[in-house]
């Protein structure tokens, strides 16, 4: 494995490193350095960000919020972001819209329900729906900062379900390193290095991670594999740089690469024909933020984020070589930000701050040369009042401004009570909301095969319909059609709870949620051709509801062993479903009889893809003296049921659910199988900086390939890394 | 083509129909109506399918035509006349009327359990009209009127099931009404069909009511 490593590195090539001296200009961080004491002390106040946009005690936070420390990341021996995420109550990994990759399911939402940031900037590149999570490394993660309940307040568009913002290292006092390498199943190598360096005024990180796999076949009888080998690289810097006693700059930039080589069997006219293909990734950003503090109490940050994001596959004839099919996706995205701090005492903190948004796609995919824009501008304001040693009052709101759907306004309150030492109640309301996606709003697509149907994205459709206007092919009144516009999705959420020590040092933390979603986007037929087709394009049509509880439960049950318990129940169900069942007009036909019932209140299941028990078990186990760690997690998702995807897995279609022809998941129906992954880890970590590390995922083996193709089986890994410290001066 | 008896169905239909008219004297005596399940009209079936184009083989392109009053297939000779209701070709099912026959038969699609459906609606009835914007009465493609395709990804076969609760009402030439529903769009009505099996062959039931009447008591 080392002689392996040392070729990978070499392979790392000088790109990365050149693109490390272009992307670093200059970078110093936003707010205060946060003393971050050697691993061996508990951090007794764990700060957060995500929450308020400044830095806050996460307990006094009067929403619900979690936080995965980089402690507990690396001793679960996680890779990538998915791999911690899956882990954690209430956040299920589902398959993407596609079947395949990763994407979360936050409160019963789809994955791109959920604004994911890193630094608190959004990744693009949502080009399937969801974010592939497997984009982003672990290994400069210094904390998962998770915001449940729609924080649009403050994000503004995608925040519906909540935030996940990823929060990456940032130089440290002195000279540290960090190096590591890990192998495991399907020839999965993974190396990671970084360097902080803090001299005087300047600070810089550097950091490098290169992931390859030789991908899996979950069902080697069909032509193709179902994760096709891949290699990515990421290369992250920050230098931060302190131009005065009060202001400081930073600039953090990132760039990623991924190429993936794989099989693929396409059926056209009941022929097989055989290609290979060559999927590229690359996306980058960089990030300058700009601090300044007036005084003690007011601060003001600037910043202006931009990336961009590519995408390309193609897929070549096994035959003759010959190009077969072409599918490219460029989007950008800018944004320049300012934003103010005031402290009027230690009572009432006023935020404020107001910002643009740039953004633009192109894609082979919508059948479209034109580079399709849109821009937002935003104001948000937040005040933070604590009239009460015991209670403490947000409330919030942002106003966006969009070219296409026009404006949104999104309020938040949440506020916190403290009963007495060992218990808090918690109560926060507010609005989320989220824009058409790409595919709304400029899918350009005329089926020929199907007879001629269209379905038009609604910016696409203007220039489309007129088109048909002009040939004389729209023969009915169109006025009504042209007339109505694409409103973003929107919804109104509650969250409840509290925290309560049961006995001393036995947490449980428990959180109701619910969420009334409003004006989801589906596709509608509008008009009718001449010769009879429908033209289909976006309407806010349905609506829908997810509900549920969730609670966490965690006890030092020695001076060594911490172990938890996570549970959630989630409703999910479409509104309009649901009164249709309650006033008695769905049915079911009983597939063995061909007798067709009445389905019953409660009989009705609810939206495909939820699960409604999910839950975990884990305990960790550190020895301070003798260094030893150990982690064992139990990963639980309940039955759920699958919708018509249309899709295939290697061919292979996959069954939808419904089985008594009624388009619906109710108890009749079929479900997937709950399953449970049982992950295991041992580490011990020597003076002289040297950590080792093995472990085993998904010990029992569990696979699904049709349903779960993003679930490989068993992974045993090992890993070695190696940890440097000159730390003469503490800041 | 085989009919099954309901036997159940028919005594309470026959009961319900004893009780209707002891209330009311004076009405003729109708005969009892009974509900009857027709099973595996083909529909045009394929024989195969070419292996170069993946397009069916062996189809005529010709309806199976239907008539309630007699509760038997008609040949589709008989195309021309009066003596069918309904045809079937595929998934696309006409009703004798203008722009499919020389008809005048009328249908509509209801919502609702096929037995407690006690009588025919009063209006609403469609015929077939080419020029329309909707072409058929019982209107084709997924979810618009009596089934839903689902899969139909590269490679994989679409299933074709007949949505649950819904029952077709037909309003014959000589004003006869008739209900029914389909329950299988595949051979031997297979209880979860992968669309592998041979389809293109209805399972259906239905109740005939040969008197005057809306009534399908």
């Amino acid at each position: 494995m080392p002689i392996f490593a040392t070729v990978i590195l070499d392979n790392l090539s000088i790109k990365y490193f050149l693109s490390a001296l272009l992307l670093v200009p200059m970078y110093v961080f936003g707010q205060a350095p946060i003393v971050e004491d050697s691993l061996q002390t508990k951090q007794l106040e764990e700060l957060i960000v995500t929450a308020t946009r400044n830095e806050r005690t996460m307990g006094a936070l009067p929403m619900p919020v979690f936080l995965v420390p980089k402690m507990q990341i690396k001793s679960m021996g996680s890779l990538r972001l998915n791999d911690v995420l899956t882990e954690q109550t209430g956040l299920v990994i589902v398959p993407q819209v596609n079947g395949q990759g990763n994407g979360i399911q936050l409160q019963g939402f789809n994955p791109d329900y959920t604004l994911i940031l890193i630094d608190g900037e959004p990744i693009i590149g949502r080009y399937t729906g969801s974010l592939e999570l497997s984009r982003i490394t672990v290994g400069n993660i210094k904390q998962i900062e998770i915001v449940k309940g729609p924080s649009s307040s403050l994000y503004g568009s995608d925040a519906l379900a909540g935030v996940i913002n990823i929060i990456t290292d940032r130089p440290q006092a002195g000279m540290n390193g960090n190096f590591s390498s890990r192998y495991g199943t399907n020839n999965t190598v993974d190396l990671s290095g970084d360097i902080s360096l803090t001299k005087n005024k300047l600070g810089v990180y550097v950091f490098a991670n290169r992931y390859s796999t030789d991908g899996y076949d979950l069902s080697p009888e069909n032509f193709g594999m179902t994760v096709s080998p891949f290699a990515n690289q990421t290369f992250t810097t920050k230098v931060t740089y302190k131009l005065g006693s009060k202001t400081d700059l930073s600039v953090a930039g990132r760039h990623f690469n991924e190429n993936q080589r794989f099989n693929f069997e396409v059926t056209s006219t009941n022929e097989q024909i055989k290609t290979s293909g060559l999927g590229e990734v690359n996306d980058w950003n960089i990030n300058p933020v700009l601090t300044h503090r007036f005084s003690d109490k007011f601060k003001v940050i600037g910043r202006f984020y931009s990336t961009y994001y590519q995408t390309e596959t193609n897929l070549n004839l096994d035959t003759d070589g010959s190009a077969y099919y072409h599918d490219d996706f460029k989007q950008s995205f800018y944004r320049p930000e300012l934003n103010a701090e005031y402290f009027f005492d230690d009572k009432n903190i006023v935020t404020m701050g107001a910002g643009h948004v740039g953004e633009s796609v192109q894609s082979a995919r919508y059948d479209d040369i034109i580079v399709r824009s849109q821009w937002t501008n935003y104001g948000f304001t937040q005040y933070e009042w604590l009239p009460m040693e015991k209670l403490s009052i947000i409330a919030g709101g942002r106003f966006d401004h969009n070219s296409i759907y026009g404006s949104q306004f999104s309020p938040k309150f949440s506020t916190r009570f403290e009963i007495n030492k060992r218990a808090s109640l918690k109560l926060s309301m507010g609005r989320g909301f989220k824009s058409p996606d790409f595919r709304q709003l400029y899918n350009n697509f005329t089926n020929a095969a199907a007879g001629g149907y269209s379905v038009f994205g609604t910016e696409v459709f203007k220039d489309r319909f007129y088109d048909l206007v002009a040939q004389g092919q729209i023969p009915n009144d169109y006025s009504a059609v042209i007339r109505e516009k694409l409103q973003p999705e929107r919804s109104l959420a509650i969250n409840a709870g509290g925290k309560v020590e049961l006995l001393p040092s036995l947490n449980l933390d428990l959180n109701g949620f619910y969420n009334s979603i409003n004006n989801l986007i589906e596709t509608q037929a509008v008009a009718l051709t001449t010769s009879g087709q429908s033209i289909y394009t976006y309407r806010n049509i349905n609506r829908a509801f997810t509900t549920g509880i969730e609670s966490n439960l965690s006890y030092p049950f020695t001076k060594y062993f911490t172990g938890s318990v996570g549970y959630q129940l989630l409703y999910a169900k479409d509104k309009n479903v649901a009164e249709a069942v309650k006033s008695g007009d769905v049915y079911y036909r009983d597939p063995n009889t061909l007798v067709t019932k009445r389905l019953q209140p409660g009989e009705y299941y609810g939206l495909y893809n939820r699960s409604r028990n999910t839950g975990n078990i884990k305990i960790f186990y550190k020895h301070p003296v003798t260094k030893w760690e150990a982690s064992a997690r139990v990963i639980y998702r309940g039955k759920y049921g699958v919708g018509d995807i249309r899709g295939n897995i290697q061919g292979e279609a996959i069954p939808p659910s419904d089985r008594n022809s009624n388009s619906i998941l109710d108890v009749h129906d079929d479900f997937v199988k709950a399953y449970a992954l049982v992950n295991l880890s041992v580490a011990k970590s020597l003076n002289c900086g040297l950590r080792f590390q093995v472990g085993v995922d998904n010990l029992l083996n569990y696979t699904e390939p049709i349903y779960i193709p993003n679930l490989p089986g068993r992974l045993i890994y090992g890993s070695v890394s190696y940890n440097f410290s000159k730390n003469n001066v503490k800041p | 083509m085989t009919k099954i008896k309901s036997l159940l169905s028919f005594l309470l239909l026959a009961f319900a129909a004893f009780t209707f008219n002891a209330c009311k004297e004076d009405d003729p005596t109708p005969d009892p109506v009974v509900s009857t399940t027709i099973s595996n009209l083909a529909a045009d079936p394929s024989t195969g399918f070419d292996p170069n184009t993946g397009a069916p083989i062996g189809t005529t392109g010709k309806f199976a035509l239907f008539s309630f009053k007699t509760g038997a297939a008609v040949a589709n000779t008989d195309s021309a006349t009066n003596k069918w209701d309904l045809g079937f070709r595929g998934t696309t099912i006409i009703v004798n009327s203008p722009t499919s026959g020389p008809g005048t038969s009328v249908v509509q699609i209801v919502s609702g359990i096929f037995d407690e459906l006690n009588d025919g609606p009063t209006d609403g009835y469609k015929s077939d009209d080419k020029n329309a914007t909707v072409k058929y009465a019982i209107p084709t493609g997924s979810g618009n009127g009596w089934y839903t395709a689902t899969g139909g990804a590269p490679g994989t076969p679409t299933i074709i099931k007949p949505i649950a609760g819904k029952i077709i009402v037909v309003k014959t030439a000589d004003n006869r009404y008739a209900k029914m529903e389909i329950l299988s769009y595949y051979k031997d009505a297979p209880s979860s069909p992968t669309g592998n099996e041979p389809a293109r062959y209805y399972s259906f039931r239905y109740v005939y009511q040969p008197n005057d009447t809306k009534s399908f008591k």
